[in-house]
């Protein structure tokens, strides 16, 4: 394993990361021999079940010492193998360019972790944008020779794409008609409402995992006094007198926000998290998104 | 405007202020710029402002705090600059003179809610002085015994309400005259009257003022002064039964069996409606001395007697201690508690007899008890040219010459007695004419009365001048001064006497059928009494004959110890027993002292340098209590300064009298033959609400701030 020095993916990171892989509670179909075990049954050196013989089956797979035993034709079953599909979907709207760090590059970390978790176990990893276009698309990565590559990818990506989430959502299952694990890191700020988004994803039938990222300005807004808020992506204007009522109401109204999609997600299997930006990548990855079953 | 309302601003002010709150709404306006702030998205804070906007009219009122807290703050000022408040009746006219007593009795404590009556007084004028339009003007005059301006008219109500702080309360008595005579000559200072034939014509207009009088009363009825133009407003202070008893004399006297004993003599008067009992405690130079319990019936005064035997001089301080009944007020007036004395050293006079021989006189003169109160030395006439007598009589050292049948070619620094003779000067000789007509007609008044009277004289010399008379019959004599205390001249006979024509400011001591024929007359410090008839004279032929039969009664070595006790200095203390506060007094010294030092009781040093009449005048009575009168370090003299005013004590406001079946008021006082009835409780005056108001926007003001700073909102 190659040091890098990159910020995304920090040395000690990345010893933390070899050790976990993604998991998927569904089954998926990979395209290439991976290192995964597949809930599917297929062709490794893993046994796994017998039955009984159907025509057309291969005979390669009989198992003759029970023919020999029993007279009857038992075919025997191996576990498969094989690759696992992984998609990262960023927001790299206006409004992740927020925070300390700002919300995008917090996105970046995760992506890349999780990128890099994906990688060393030989999944198929692919990171792409919320605004990408159908026919520019992210490279698909595999082992660990597409960590740099993916880092330079990460790199890349920078805030202003004007796309809608729930564009860029279809966009992306356009793309990405196979099945694997879906993230979507974004802050579903998106006044047209994030549930189309999502109601894309769960269409896919994909393992969904939305981490909403907010930073710290958002949950706990230190303004005071006549302000004229500007909205960074439509310059929507926002006059507010900064009271303790107001503010009082902003926190229910995020509040109400956060647990509406908590709510959303849970209800159609999808798996939420909230992930401030002060939070680091590493506790978050090491201890949230394993009890959540993205790692192991 | 209704009464509830003062404007205090002109029209083209109230202009200019209602700029104010457009101004402050336009501004409120112009300065909301709110700050721009980019946001990640505005979709949060737009959800929070609809949930907000529900209740919007009352959200608006919330995000406008602060103009609403600026518009009223500018709305309660305005309603302060109108002075909102309510009175009882409007001030009338338009001058004003406000008379307020500070005699020692406003100093009673009977009144609510102020010190002092002279605070509640001060109240009044200041409620007065509040409501005045800007048109008026008020003088302000302070009275006690005299009366002082205390502001001359003005317009400006800020001097008159800092004037008006400035008025003391005095220790003194109460003449409301001589203040209305000065508020009169005050209010129209260029009245000028012209005589033309019969008629008196004002050059100027007289122009009205009120005069309000605010007083507890305690003054004699205003007699013989015409209000004219000023129209009285009498305003009774002090409650109707306010308690108080006071001493109200004090004094130190030899006793009457006992003359070479002191004693001490304190008055106490009782002004209440009950009889009290009081304790009379004397203390000298602070420490105690003696103490008596003293029952005073009500309304009336009782004397208490305090023997001195023989104490050293010093300040002798009564104190009177009581306790009035626990459901009464307490004392009202303290002043009046307190007595001052001052014992002095009784030093034996030094009279000078100069005489050609009179033997009754040398008699009456060498009783035991004259040469206790003087040294007598007898000389002949001879002695008057002699330097020893020169020396003595200018530097003062007599305190009594007595020149019997002689005169001196100047008049001694000392009192004098003349004896048949006229003191030298002119003072004592009158115009010839006017004498001469006068006697003329002194004579023919008397004659018929005289005809029964038993006439002994036979033979009458006359000089050109003096005048005298022959056989003169005494008809009168002053009982009452100190010098014919007990001298009765009833069945004496005189064979001839001078007839006097006394100076200005003289009293005569014994009148006859032919005119004055003793009298007493204050020459500079000294007092020169004459005696116009002799006790012995020359007849024709040298001898001694006998010019009157007084030396056989017992009224001449009376009158004799009378001249030495009163001239030659053995009752001063009962001269200056009682000097009342900001009376002057006068200082006697013996020798040619150019200057002394008064130290008076609050130990302040006063110098007193000899007048053009050659006497010691001090004017600084203003409190009481025993001054000291020191020559070098040397107490020489001690004089004692008391209220001792039954007026000033007797702090009950006056009340009305006779009509029993009325309620108890206070009664009305006389100016003239106006009666000036007491508005019980009926000034007008006015209670101002601005200060409320201003409190209140003051407290806007700190509200808004806190508002603005904390970003607090309800």
């Amino acid at each position: 394993m190659p040091a890098t020095e990159s910020q995304l993916l920090p040395p000690d990171l990345m010893a933390q990361l070899e050790r976990l892989e993604l998991v998927t509670r569904k089954v998926f179909r990979g395209r290439m021999k991976g290192e995964r075990r597949s809930k599917r049954k297929g062709q490794s050196v893993e046994f796994a079940d017998f039955r009984s013989y159907v025509p057309g089956d291969d005979l390669r797979s009989l198992d003759w010492n029970l023919y020999a035993r029993l007279d009857k034709l038992i075919v025997k079953l191996f576990l498969e193998e094989e690759d696992l599909h992984f998609f990262t979907l960023i927001d790299a709207s206006l409004s992740m360019d927020f925070g300390t760090p700002t919300k995008l590059e917090y996105a970046k970390q995760l992506a890349a972790a999780l990128g890099f978790v994906g990688l060393i176990r030989t999944d198929r990893v692919r990171i792409e944008t919320l605004g990408q276009s159908s026919h520019h698309r992210g490279p698909i990565l595999r082992g660990r020779r597409g960590v740099w590559r993916m880092l330079d990818y990460l790199n890349s990506i920078e805030a202003g794409e004007t796309t809608s989430l729930a564009e860029g959502v279809k966009n992306f299952c356009l793309r990405n008609a196979g099945k694997g694990i879906v993230v979507l890191i974004s802050d579903l700020m998106d006044k047209a409402g994030y549930e189309s988004a999502l109601r894309y994803l769960v269409s896919q039938r994909v393992d969904v995992y939305v981490i909403h990222i907010l930073s710290q300005e958002e949950l706990d807004p230190a303004v005071k006094g006549d302000l004229k808020l500007v909205d960074c992506e439509d310059q929507d204007i926002a006059e507010i007198t900064v009271s303790a009522p107001l503010l009082a109401r902003y926190k229910a109204t995020l509040n109400a926000f956060v647990s509406g999609a908590q709510e959303f997600c849970n209800r159609r299997g999808m798996n939420y998290l909230l992930a401030n930006n002060q939070t680091p990548v590493k506790d978050l990855i090491g201890s949230y998104l394993r009890r959540r079953g993205l790692v192991r | 405007m209704p009464d509830f309302f003062y404007n205090t601003l002109t029209p083209w002010q109230w202009g200019l202020l209602a700029l104010i709150p457009p101004a402050i709404i336009a501004l409120y306006f112009l300065k909301l710029k709110r700050q721009p702030l980019e946001v990640p998205s505005t979709y949060l804070w737009k959800r929070s402002i609809e949930d907000m906007h529900v209740n919007s009219l009352w959200q608006r009122l919330r995000q406008n705090m602060l103009l609403f807290l600026q518009l009223l703050l500018i709305a309660l000022a305005m309603l302060a600059l109108l002075r909102p408040g309510w009175e009882s009746s409007k001030l009338d006219g338009e001058r004003f003179i406000f008379l307020v007593d500070n005699s020692a009795s406003m100093s009673a404590t009977d009144v609510e809610g102020a010190k002092n009556r002279l605070d509640e007084a001060k109240k009044l004028v200041g409620g007065l002085i509040d409501q005045m339009d800007s048109g008026m003007t008020a003088m302000l005059v302070s009275f006690s015994d005299t009366p002082q301006v205390v502001q001359e008219f003005t317009t400006n109500r800020r001097l008159l309400r800092e004037r008006l702080e400035t008025i003391e309360p005095t220790v003194r008595g109460t003449d409301l005259k001589g203040a209305l005579e000065l508020a009169d000559g005050l209010a129209n200072p260029s009245r000028m009257p012209i005589r033309e034939g019969d008629k008196e014509i004002d050059i100027t207009e007289a122009q009205p003022a009120a005069v309000y009088i605010f007083s507890d009363g305690r003054f004699e009825d205003v007699k013989g002064f015409s209000l004219g133009n000023l129209k009285p407003y009498y305003v009774p202070i002090g409650s109707l039964d306010a308690k108080n008893l006071a001493i109200t004399a004090f004094s130190t006297r030899r006793g009457e069996a006992h003359p070479e004993q002191r004693q001490a003599f304190v008055q106490v008067a009782n002004f209440t409606e009950a009889a009290q009992k009081a304790t009379v405690e004397l203390q000298l130079d602070g420490g105690f001395l003696d103490a008596k319990e003293v029952t005073v019936p009500a309304n009336e005064s009782t004397g208490v007697v305090f023997p001195l035997a023989d104490a050293p001089a010093g300040k002798l301080m009564a104190r009177l201690k009581y306790e009035l009944d626990k459901s009464t007020k307490q004392d009202a007036l303290e002043q009046d508690d307190v007595g001052y004395a001052a014992l002095n050293d009784a030093k034996p006079g030094r009279v000078l007899v100069v005489t050609p021989g009179n033997v009754a006189l040398e008699v009456a003169l060498a009783t035991k008890r004259a040469g206790k109160l003087a040294n007598v030395e007898i000389k002949k006439p001879d002695f008057l040219s002699a330097a020893d007598y020169k020396r003595d009589a200018d530097s003062g050292a007599y305190n009594l010459v007595v020149y019997d049948q002689c005169a001196p070619p100047t008049s001694p620094r000392a009192n004098t007695l003349y004896i048949g003779q006229l003191p030298p000067g002119s003072t004592w000789r009158g115009n010839a004419v006017t004498n001469a007509e006068k006697k003329n007609a002194n004579e023919s008044k008397k004659d018929a009365s005289d005809a029964a009277k038993d006439a002994t004289n036979d033979s009458a010399k006359t000089e050109p001048a003096p005048t005298r008379a022959q056989a003169p019959q005494i008809i009168n004599w002053d009982l009452s001064h100190p010098l014919l205390a007990s001298v009765e001249l009833a069945n004496v006979n005189l064979v001839d006497s001078l007839v006097l024509e006394p100076p200005p400011g003289a009293t005569v001591l014994i009148d006859s059928t032919a005119g004055p024929i003793a009298a007493v007359a204050p020459r500079d410090a000294y007092q020169d009494a004459v005696l116009g008839f002799e006790i012995f004279g020359h007849a024709a032929d040298g001898s001694v004959t006998a010019n009157t039969n007084w030396p056989r009664f017992l009224s001449f070595p009376t009158f004799c110890l009378n001249a030495v006790e009163y001239l030659a200095g053995g009752t001063e203390d009962a001269q200056l027993a009682s000097t009342r506060p900001g009376r002057p007094v006068e200082l006697r010294t013996s020798g040619n002292t150019p200057e002394l030092t008064v130290i008076d009781p609050a130990k302040k040093e006063h110098k007193v340098r000899r007048t053009a009449q050659d006497i010691f005048q001090f004017q600084n009575t203003s409190d009481i209590g025993v001054y000291d009168v020191r020559h070098g370090d040397q107490v020489i003299e001690r004089f004692a300064v008391n209220l001792f005013d039954r007026q000033e004590s007797d702090v009950r406001v006056r009340p009305t009298q006779g009509n029993e079946n009325s309620t108890l008021r206070p009664a009305d006082i006389k100016i003239g033959n106006v009666d000036v009835q007491a508005t019980l409780g009926q000034t007008p005056s006015r209670t101002e609400a601005w200060k409320f108001v201003l409190a209140c926007a003051l407290f806007v003001l700190i509200l808004e701030w806190y508002i603005y700073n904390r970003r607090v909102y309800l």
